[in-house]
């Protein structure tokens, strides 16, 4: 593709994106060809959905130009990057299900007749037609509700294209579809560059991207590291790309001794997620004393599902799970006094009640202990938390204050203190313990947790983020599709190893049905 | 997008969030008070006199203390069941149900059972608590086991608990007469009165005890602690081990007992037996009252006998002017609207433009601070 400016219908040029001091966006550039398929790759948080924000008026941007044929412009909304022709289709769908198709299409540009009633018969016929001229089969009538995700998100595109835009965003747009509706959803993608649509496309899946795209854009950490065409690469060169760090942090630790018990064994286990599908499947593992296993895998594969059945907030569809030689609970509370400490994701949601204090997040979880007959002992509660916001130094913390006030960073730090302070707990699951959390406090979390290892715990990590699996597993499992793909020693793996099990390349499953090797047969 | 300015409102100390626990309902009743105020001048009278009115003719010597207080004891029933409820996460609005059920239990227990005195009181005390509980079982259960919606069950169980109690009066158990009422209940399960100017019994003494109880075992129990947990958020309370079904089926089975007491003192302190109909909806004010107490069971106290004033005086204010007391139910709707919209403290200190809030991501607070 030439780089000649006139061809180029969005031109993003050195855009900078900071929320307070942190930046999500350094200096990025990247130019959208007219009738051009652009994949923007990269793992989660690399600032792919930052970028196309501010390209969509949703986040306004600090730095830097956005040009729309080669004029600058400025949205402070969507609904700006709307009448300027850009469109999003959503990874979560935003439709009404209780409308019909042609309702949902014109909701908010509906075509009117006088004393501004609706022009229903208008409204459906425009539908038919456009569905029928971008080969989008889809009947105006139909309840949104009733259809099935792959014909919802066609309404998304139609959504867009009825408001005429020339540029569209697809935000994961495969990450809810069937192969079968990915194949179809790559048809209608080739179509619409074919009559001279720009498509940005938003994947961390590597076969999509040489499957469909013209070129594509590499971000990690906010910057976009590469821009090739297609013909030029291959999948393991993307990957490289992707997860190649210049700076590697890694925690200085001993050789794991593993003990020989076995804390965690999950065998077989099957358990299925939002929609009723598998999410995890027949998948077995096994954690013992004195070692950190890290799970590395593309968000969305599994893992949130797993963790949940072991923590004991989703029930298992099938299979087993062992902690510490028993048979896992039927309520948390079991699985605590088993012996299991849970450092959850969603600090806000699960690990923390936001609008308590700190010594309240601190006691719930340890209630035995400050038991006096009925009553709570809130001087001893108070007391040990007091010596825990020094001992895993939370900063800004007083006991009073509401958790929701502290950083993420600190935040954690609490979720930390109060699992890891309990002295029965011998097995550790830490989710994502560094998500939104800043570099100091990276480092002293995982310092902890191989503390934690080198006292006879088993650690089980879960973590989107590579170089955190690389910097303090001994072992790394990789989870793809619901399944455990490879178990490797993390001394002698290497991060684009790692990659390619993550992106689904050396297993035998098939995603898209499509062929690394032949990108164009697809459709 | 200043990370700062936006962490401030809840960095507040202690002391100024005590504070503002004060100071939402204080701001309610003022901004209820001014727009009572220009109503009252809109039709014509001295807002001044009337509020005079109000609070002479509830707070003036002896006997107008005493109609306060009798007007302030159901409230303190239902108040105090409602905001048990609500401090754990459950809208029980189902306890006017619940206190006519209970008043039904004790009527009945009061006339069919004949026990001394000392025996006979507490079980129809007890009986009164049993019916509300039950009432409160329904929508307890389907909350807790299929996650049904209290709010709207228990709307559907008040009308019901109203025809129920309604059949009992006029048919089953209908006394003699032309009054649709059950029997007298027998003196030995009637509740002492202190004076012969105004009906106010032992009850209130039970009420009292009760705010008291409940406030400790709120801040100083598991229980208490637990339910509060729940109440701010379940997932996290269910995360950290503490059995949520169990406990919010208990809190709502408790609330609905003590709504039950309500009925109790109704029929055995101060009509001396159950009447069809008798509530002027004390279970739909006893959620104003915990709301205006901010669900403390200590505030229950101060705002039952603010209400409770109201109501006495809105007798007066009935007599002496050309207003009728509905004047001040509109002050006491007023209140809870304002507390709805959570006015006052809150949207004052977050008074920023809304986008700034919204668009913040969840995780971006992550950055200033270790």
């Amino acid at each position: 593709m030439a780089s000649d400016t006139s061809k180029h219908v969005v031109e993003m040029r050195n855009i900078v994106k900071r929320f307070g001091n942190f930046t999500a966006i350094h200096n990025a550039n990247i130019t959208i060809g007219r009738g051009e398929i652009h994949a923007l790759v990269g793992e989660n948080g690399a600032g792919k959905s930052t970028l196309m924000n501010v390209l969509y008026g949703l986040l306004p941007r600090t730095e830097g130009d956005v040009l729309l044929r080669g004029k600058s412009v400025h949205f402070s909304t969507p609904n700006d990057a709307i009448a300027q022709g850009i469109g999003m289709v959503h990874q979560h769908f935003k439709l009404a299900p209780s409308f019909t198709v042609a309702e949902n299409i014109v909701l908010g540009a509906e075509p009117t007749l006088a004393m501004g009633r609706l022009n229903m018969r208008r409204a459906e016929t425009e539908t038919g037609e456009l569905s029928k001229r971008f080969g989008l089969d889809l009947d105006p009538r139909a309840m949104v509700g009733s259809l099935s995700v792959g014909l919802r998100q066609r309404v998304e595109i139609l959504k867009t294209l009825y408001r005429k835009a020339e540029v569209l965003v697809f935000d994961e747009p495969t990450a809810v579809l069937t192969p079968q509706e990915t194949r179809e959803l790559f048809a209608t993608m080739r179509q619409l560059a074919q009559s001279g649509h720009s498509i940005i496309f938003i994947t961390h899946k590597l076969r999509e991207v040489l499957a469909v795209s013209d070129r594509i854009s590499v971000m990690k950490q906010g910057e976009i590291v590469a821009t090739i065409d297609n013909k030029d690469v291959t999948a393991q060169e993307i990957a490289s790309l992707m997860v190649g760090r210049s700076v590697l942090l890694r925690v200085a630790k001993d050789e794991a001794k593993p003990g020989g018990r076995t804390m965690l064994n999950i065998r077989n286990l099957t358990a299925l997620g939002e929609r009723g599908e598998n999410a995890v499947h027949k998948l077995s593992l096994s954690v013992r004393s004195g070692e950190i296993v890290g799970l590395a895998g593309v968000q969305g594969n599994g893992q949130d599902e797993l963790v949940e059945c072991i923590a004991g907030l989703r029930q298992p569809a099938g299979g087993k799970i062992e902690i510490c030689d028993k048979p896992l609970g039927a309520t948390p509370a079991d699985n605590r006094a088993l012996g299991l400490a849970y450092v959850p994701a969603d600090r806000g949601g699960v690990g923390l009640s936001l609008q308590s204090s700190i010594w309240e997040n601190m006691t719930v979880g340890h209630l035995p202990k400050f038991k006096r007959g009925q009553f709570l002992s809130i001087g001893d509660a108070r007391a040990r938390a007091d010596e825990l916001i020094k001992r895993y130094d939370v900063r800004g913390a007083t006991l009073d204050k509401a958790a929701g006030s502290l950083s993420g960073g600190n935040q954690q730090k609490v979720q930390i203190a109060r699992e890891l302070s309990r002295e029965d707990g011998s097995l550790i699951i830490a989710e994502q313990p560094s998500q939104g959390v800043d570099i100091g406090a990276i480092e002293s979390i995982h310092r902890i947790l191989v503390e934690m290892r080198d006292a006879g715990k088993a650690v089980f990590v879960i973590s989107a983020d590579l170089d955190e699996i690389f910097s303090i597993s001994d072992r790394i499992l990789v989870i793809y599709r619901g399944q455990i793909v490879a178990d490797l020693k993390a001394s002698d793996a290497t991060q684009e190893e790692v990659g390619r099990y993550m992106g689904g390349l050396e297993t035998p499953i098939v995603d898209t049905g499509a062929s690394v090797k032949e990108p164009a047969r697809v459709c | 997008m200043s990370v700062e300015t936006l962490s401030a409102p809840t960095t507040r100390p202690y002391l100024t969030s005590l504070l503002s626990a004060v100071v939402n309902p204080i701001m309610a009743l003022a901004i209820a008070g001014i727009l009572g105020a220009l109503l009252v001048m809109a039709l014509g009278e001295n807002p001044f006199e009337v509020y005079w009115l109000l609070i002479s003719g509830s707070l003036a010597g002896i006997p107008n203390i005493l109609v306060t207080l009798q007007m302030m004891t159901p409230l303190l029933f239902t108040g105090l069941a409602v905001a048990i409820s609500f401090r754990a996460g459950l809208a029980n609005i189902g306890a006017e149900g619940q206190m006519l059920v209970g008043a039904l239990c004790a009527g009945i227990v009061g006339f069919a059972v004949d026990l001394p005195a000392l025996l006979h009181v507490p079980l129809c005390i007890a009986a009164a608590f049993a019916g509300g509980m039950a009432w409160a079982a329904v929508p307890a259960f389907l909350r807790v086991k299929f996650g049904v919606n209290e709010l709207v069950v228990c709307l559907m169980m008040n009308p019901i608990a109203l025809l129920l109690t309604g059949y009992f009066a006029t048919h089953v158990l209908k006394a003699p007469g032309p009054t649709n009422k059950l029997p007298d209940v027998l003196p030995s399960a009637k509740l002492s009165t202190f004076s012969f100017y105004s009906q106010v019994n032992t009850g209130l003494i039970l009420a009292l005890v009760l705010c008291v109880v409940l406030a400790i075992i709120n801040a100083r129990t598991v229980r208490g602690f637990e339910w509060k947990i729940i109440g701010l958020s379940p997932k996290f309370a269910y995360y950290g081990g503490i059995d949520v079904p169990k406990r919010a089926l208990n809190v709502f089975l408790l609330s609905g007992g003590v709504a039950g007491l309500a009925g109790a003192e109704q029929v055995m302190g101060q009509f001396g037996a159950y009447y069809d109909n008798f509530s002027p909806g004390y279970g739909f004010d006893g959620i104003a009252v915990a709301m205006l107490a901010q669900f403390h069971p200590i505030g229950v106290i101060f705002s039952a006998f603010l209400f409770g004033a109201l109501n006495s005086g809105s007798g007066v204010l009935q007599m002496m002017t050309g207003l009728t007391k509905h004047l001040v139910q509109v002050l006491q709707f007023i209140v809870v609207l304002v507390l709805a919209a959570k006015i006052s403290w809150d949207w004052l200190t977050h008074f920023k433009k809304p986008s700034e809030i919204t668009m913040r991501p969840s995780r971006s607070s992550t950055t200033s601070e270790t």
